[in-house]
């Protein structure tokens, strides 16, 4: 085939391919359907309303909201081939988190930090909160194909902190672990192994 | 803003808004500046492998050209498809290179060197669409039919040409992808 040619027939196609923020219209239908089968199986914490009066704990649920959020926004403008995208701002979230952690530590004798990482609900929160992202990944990674990322990797990644993140802030209706240093280890995990799911899935899905 | 960068806007503005005239003319005026790229960074290849890189490039520009944003100019967000265009053919030759930013203002225009009817990868791609979409292809490429007229000749509705045409493009990229990597 000439290129002449090829360009014929490119002109001639007028289907408009469906936009990455289109095509997202998915996720929160996704992070619904998710959200509810968690919430149905486990259910919301019964003390919600008044526990999320304590700071630290509206910030355990904050703080991956607000990530999930972000990190959305950026993986949507990662597409574009030509964007320049701020990732490092992202660093405020883990600074944020840590501080929290190191308050944590400040209200335990040092002989407790231990229990105080362990909680009672590890072994459970983070595949639960995985096994939750999966879905909202499945549906975001589909629209991110539409997109144009010259990073597959890194738009994978990104795009799986979100879905990390925001089925963090819907699992974080349901436990009540409010000790820093139990969210913050484990939430921190949960978000990093789906960020890690999807940057294998970029790499392979994203390319273009 | 160059007086090039401001006509390529215009036209591709123009193109999506469903100019195909301007959109043909834009690939046209793109076409041999890619290939100046092409041929100055991959000396290696020759001026079949050449040219189907310009190709997988003009396919990633169409099959993406939603992901432009009509407010900003057009010429870094072609020139981004460019350089990850031609850095993955080349790395799927088993080359590497460096396209450098500013590559795309500085290059000369190209004409192309061969003809590549014959030997490229292009051809027998075209030959592994599905029988269909390679007709399509042929009729709306090499024959210059428009949609309606495709239609008659295949059988086909104006709509359903214009589905099926789109959808012979998209495959087209892909097996081109699977063949080279």
């Amino acid at each position: 085939m000439r290129t002449d040619d090829l360009i014929r027939a490119l002109a001639a196609d007028e289907v408009k391919p469906a936009s990455v923020g289109a095509r997202l219209a998915l996720l929160p239908l996704a992070l619904l359907m998710a959200g509810a089968v968690l919430l149905g199986i486990i259910g919301i914490r019964p003390d919600l309303g008044a526990a999320l009066m304590a700071p630290i704990t509206a910030l355990k649920n904050l703080l991956p909201l607000a990530l999930g959020l972000v990190a959305l926004v950026l993986a949507v403008r990662m597409a574009r081939p030509d964007a320049t995208v701020p990732v490092a701002g992202l660093i405020a979230f883990p600074l944020v988190a840590l501080a929290l952690f190191a308050y944590g530590l400040s209200q335990m004798p040092m002989a407790d930090w231990g229990r105080g990482v362990m909680g009672h609900s590890a072994a459970f929160c983070v595949p639960a909160i995985v096994l939750t992202a999966l879905l909202p990944l499945v549906a975001s990674m589909r629209a991110m194909r539409a997109g144009a990322s010259t990073a597959p990797k890194r738009s994978g990644a990104l795009t799986g902190l979100a879905c990390g993140a925001l089925s963090t802030a819907i699992y974080a209706l349901h436990c009540n672990e409010d000790n820093p240093l139990f969210f913050v280890t484990w939430y921190g995990l949960a978000i990093l192994i789906v960020s890690g799911i999807g940057a294998v899935l970029g790499r392979r899905l994203l390319r273009w | 803003m160059t007086e090039t960068d401001a006509d390529w806007s215009a036209l591709m503005r123009a193109a999506n808004g469903g100019d195909t005239r301007a959109y043909g003319r834009l690939l046209r005026l793109v076409t041999p500046v890619l290939r100046g790229i092409v041929r100055a960074r991959g000396r290696a290849f020759s001026p079949e492998a050449q040219e189907d890189i310009v190709q997988d490039v003009l396919l990633a520009i169409h099959l993406k050209r939603h992901t432009w944003r009509e407010d900003s100019p057009v010429k870094p967000w072609l020139y981004a498809i460019a350089r990850y265009k031609v850095i993955d053919a080349f790395r799927a030759r088993g080359q590497h290179v460096q396209v450098p930013i500013e590559d795309f203002a500085e290059v000369l225009p190209a004409e192309p060197q061969a003809d590549p009817t014959e030997r490229s990868d292009a051809l027998k791609i075209l030959g592994q669409l599905d029988p269909r979409s390679a007709e399509l292809l042929k009729a709306v490429g090499l024959d210059g039919a428009d949609a309606g007229e495709t239609g008659r000749r295949l059988g086909m509705s104006e709509g359903a040409v214009r589905v099926a045409l789109h959808r012979a493009l998209k495959r087209l990229a892909e097996l081109r992808e699977r063949q080279v990597s």
